[in-house]
C-alpha cells in the first residue's frame, strides 16, 4: 500500500513537471495579452516534431533536438503576435473583444495542427530517450527521461520566475500585466512585450513537447488534450498568475496519480476538469488569483 | 418584404430543390450533412453571437442529442420522430443546468468551463460502455420510418427531412431572435449587461433562455445527424467538432444567424470538396480560413455588404 502509494507519488510529481511547462506559460501570456492561446499544444506538438527532425532525420545528438525545439517554437512564437494578434487588435480598436481572440487561437490551432498532418503524416513517430537507463529507488524505479523532464521543468521555470523577477524585460513584462496603459505610458514598447512573453510560453511548450517525445511518441494532435487539461490547471491557479498555474500543475497531477488507487484509470482524465468546474462555481479566481473584475 | 427575406427565401428554396436537380448519392450525403451543421452553427450564434455567451462545448450538447436518440432508438425501440425530441429535450436540460453555473462567469471563463462539460461527456461517452458502447459508440438501430426504400429514393426522402427539422427549427430561432423581446434581451445583455439589468431586462431568465434554446436546438442537430449516419461514437464530442461549427459561424457572420446557415452550407462544401485536393488540406484551409476571417472580416460573410 505505501510502496505503492510511493510509486504513484513519484509519477504524478514527474507529469507535474509536464504540466507545469506547459500551463506556466499558458497562465503567463494570458496574464500579459489576456488572449487564452488556444494553440498551446501544437508548440508543444512542434517541439516533438523538431526533436525529430534534428534526432532521427539528420542524426544530431538529443540535446540538440531539445535546443532546436525551444529555439524553433520561440522563432515560431515571435511571429504570432505581429501577424495573428496585433493586427486584430488594430481592426477592434476599443471595441469589446468578445470572443474573437480565442476562436482566433482556435484557428491557429486547427490550421497547424492541420499543416503538421499535411507535411508529417498521421503516423505515430518514435523519438530516442536523450538519456537512457533507469534510476533504481528500491520502492519503484524512474527512468532517466522522466527524471529528465522534472529536472528540466525546475531549471526552466526558476529561470523565467528569475527572469520575471529580476531582469529588466521581466520587470517590464509585469508592468504589462498589472496595467499595459501605465506601462507604455512609462515608456515601454508593448508590442515588444507582446511578442516576447507569447514566443517565451509557448517556448517552454516547445521544450516540454521536444522532453515527452520519447515517452508520447509524436504525432498531429499531441499537444491538444494536453491544452484542454491545462486550461482547468490555470483555472485552479487563477488565470494569469504563472505561479499559481505552478502549484496548481502538482496538485492536478499528484491528484490524477493518486486517483488510481481508488477509481479505474480511464476516469483519471475526469478529475482535472471536475476540479475546474467545481473551482469556477466556488472561487473562479481560483486558489491565488487576483479578484476577478470583469 | 425586404431584400434579405427574398435573399434567404431563393436561398432555401434553392437547397429543397438540390435532390431533384442532382439525384446524386455522393451529393446528397453532403449535401445533408451540410444542412444539419447549419443547424448546429444557428444554434451556436444564438448563445454566442446574439446573447455574447460563448460556449466551446457544442460538440458536448451535439452529441448529448446524437447518444440520446440513438440509445433511446437502440435501447427502448423509441420511435426516431421522438428520439428527436428526446435528444432536443435531454441537451436543453443540461444547457439549462450549464446555464446556472455560467451566470456567473463571462468570457474566457465561460467558454473554458463549457470545453470541460463537452470533455467531460466525450469521457462518458468513451467510457461507459453498457449505454454508449464505449470507443465504437452505437450503430445498428433503426432510422426514421416510412420513408422510401430504393437507395436513391431513399437519400432524397431522407435529405428532405433534414431540411425540413433544419429549416423549421431555424426559423424558430429567428422569430425569437429578431421578432420577440427576448432577442432584444439577448442583444443587450451581449452588448452591455450591466446596463441590460437596469434597464430592467432579468438578464437571468433570459441567459437561461439562451442556454436553453441553444443546446436544444444542438441537441436536435445531434439527433438529425445519429438517424442519417446511423453511427454515433466520442469522435462528435470531440473539440475539434466546436472548432468547426465556431468557424463556421464566424466566416458566415456573428449574430445574423442566416449568415452561420450559409457559413456552414459553404465551409462544409469547401470541406467535404477540399478532400479530391488531399484528405489532409480541407482542415489547414478550415483554419486558415478562421484566421483571415476573424483578422480581416469580423462580421463575416454577412457583414460583406455593409461597410466594415
Amino acid at each position: 500500500m505505501l510502496e505503492s502509494l510511493l510509486e504513484f507519488l513519484i509519477q504524478g510529481l514527474v507529469l507535474g513537471g509536464l504540466y507545469a511547462l506547459f500551463a506556466v506559460g499558458l497562465s503567463l501570456i494570458f496574464g500579459v495579452l489576456d488572449v487564452i492561446n488556444v494553440a498551446h499544444g501544437e508548440f508543444f506538438a512542434i517541439g516533438g516534431y523538431l526533436a525529430f527532425a534534428a534526432v532521427v532525420l539528420l542524426h544530431l545528438p538529443g540535446a540538440v533536438g531539445v535546443l532546436g525545439a525551444a529555439v524553433g517554437t520561440f522563432l515560431l512564437g515571435l511571429c504570432v503576435y505581429p501577424l495573428l494578434i496585433a493586427p486584430l487588435k488594430r481592426r477592434l480598436g476599443g471595441r469589446p473583444q468578445g470572443p474573437l481572440y480565442l476562436v482566433l487561437t482556435l484557428g491557429l490551432s486547427t490550421f497547424l495542427q492541420s499543416s503538421l498532418l499535411a507535411i508529417a503524416g498521421g503516423d505515430y513517430l518514435r523519438v530516442p530517450p536523450q538519456v537512457s537507463g533507469i534510476l533504481d529507488l528500491g520502492v519503484t524505479a524512474v527512468s532517466h527521461q522522466r527524471l529528465l523532464v522534472l529536472a528540466a521543468a525546475a531549471v526552466l521555470l526558476t529561470a523565467l520566475f528569475a527572469f520575471l523577477r529580476f531582469h529588466p524585460e521581466g520587470l517590464a513584462v509585469r508592468a504589462v500585466a498589472l496595467n499595459s496603459d501605465a506601462a507604455q505610458a512609462m515608456g515601454i514598447n508593448l508590442p515588444r512585450i507582446f511578442a516576447l512573453t507569447l514566443a517565451l510560453g509557448v517556448a517552454l511548450a516547445g521544450v516540454g513537447g521536444a522532453l515527452m517525445a520519447p515517452l508520447f511518441n509524436v504525432y498531429p494532435a499531441v499537444g491538444f488534450p494536453l491544452t484542454i487539461k491545462a486550461f482547468a490547471i490555470t483555472i485552479l491557479g487563477g488565470m494569469g498568475n504563472p505561479a499559481g498555474a505552478l502549484v496548481a500543475s502538482f496538485l492536478v497531477s499528484i491528484a490524477e496519480s493518486l486517483s488510481v488507487m481508488v477509481i479505474p484509470s480511464q476516469w483519471q482524465n475526469l478529475i482535472a476538469f471536475a476540479v475546474m468546474i467545481v473551482m469556477l462555481l466556488v472561487r473562479p479566481r481560483g486558489l491565488f488569483g487576483r479578484a476577478v473584475s470583469r | 418584404m425586404t431584400t434579405r427575406a427574398r435573399v434567404t427565401l431563393a436561398a432555401v428554396g434553392g437547397a429543397a430543390l438540390l435532390p431533384v436537380l442532382l439525384p446524386h448519392p455522393f451529393v446528397l450525403t453532403i449535401a445533408t450533412q451540410a444542412v444539419i451543421w447549419a443547424l448546429l452553427a444557428a444554434s451556436w450564434d444564438l448563445l454566442s453571437g446574439y446573447t455574447g455567451q460563448i460556449s466551446f462545448g457544442h460538440a458536448g450538447f451535439f452529441a448529448l442529442g446524437a447518444y440520446a436518440a440513438a440509445a433511446a432508438t437502440k435501447h427502448a425501440d423509441v420511435s426516431p420522430w421522438l428520439g428527436l425530441l428526446v435528444g432536443a429535450t435531454i441537451a436543453a436540460a443540461v444547457g439549462l443546468l450549464t446555464g446556472f453555473p455560467a451566470l456567473r462567469l463571462r468570457g474566457h471563463y465561460l467558454a473554458l468551463v463549457t470545453l470541460g462539460l463537452a470533455e467531460i461527456i466525450r469521457l462518458v461517452a468513451q467510457n461507459w460502455l453498457a449505454l454508449t458502447g464505449g470507443p465504437f459508440g452505437i450503430h445498428d438501430f433503426r432510422s426514421f420510418p416510412g420513408l422510401p426504400d430504393g437507395a436513391l429514393a431513399h437519400r432524397q426522402a431522407m435529405y428532405l427531412v433534414v431540411v425540413a427539422v433544419v429549416v423549421g427549427s431555424v426559423a424558430v430561432m429567428y422569430q425569437v431572435c429578431e421578432r420577440t423581446s427576448a432577442g432584444q434581451a439577448f442583444r443587450a445583455i451581449r452588448e452591455d449587461e450591466v446596463l441590460a439589468q437596469t434597464l430592467g431586462i432579468d438578464t437571468t431568465r433570459y441567459k437561461l433562455l439562451a442556454f436553453a434554446l441553444s443546446s436544444g436546438f444542438a441537441g436536435l442537430a445531434g439527433g438529425l445527424y445519429a438517424y442519417y449516419v446511423q453511427l454515433v461514437s466520442p469522435v462528435v464530442a470531440s473539440a475539434a467538432t466546436t472548432s468547426l461549427v465556431i468557424g463556421m459561424v464566424v466566416f458566415g457572420g456573428l449574430g445574423t444567424l442566416w449568415g452561420p446557415v450559409l457559413g456552414a452550407l459553404l465551409l462544409y462544401g469547401l470541406y467535404e470538396g477540399l478532400r479530391f485536393v488531399g484528405v489532409v488540406y480541407n482542415l489547414v484551409a478550415v483554419g486558415f480560413v478562421i484566421m483571415v476571417f476573424v483578422i480581416f472580416f469580423p462580421r463575416g460573410l454577412a457583414g460583406l455588404g455593409r461597410s466594415a
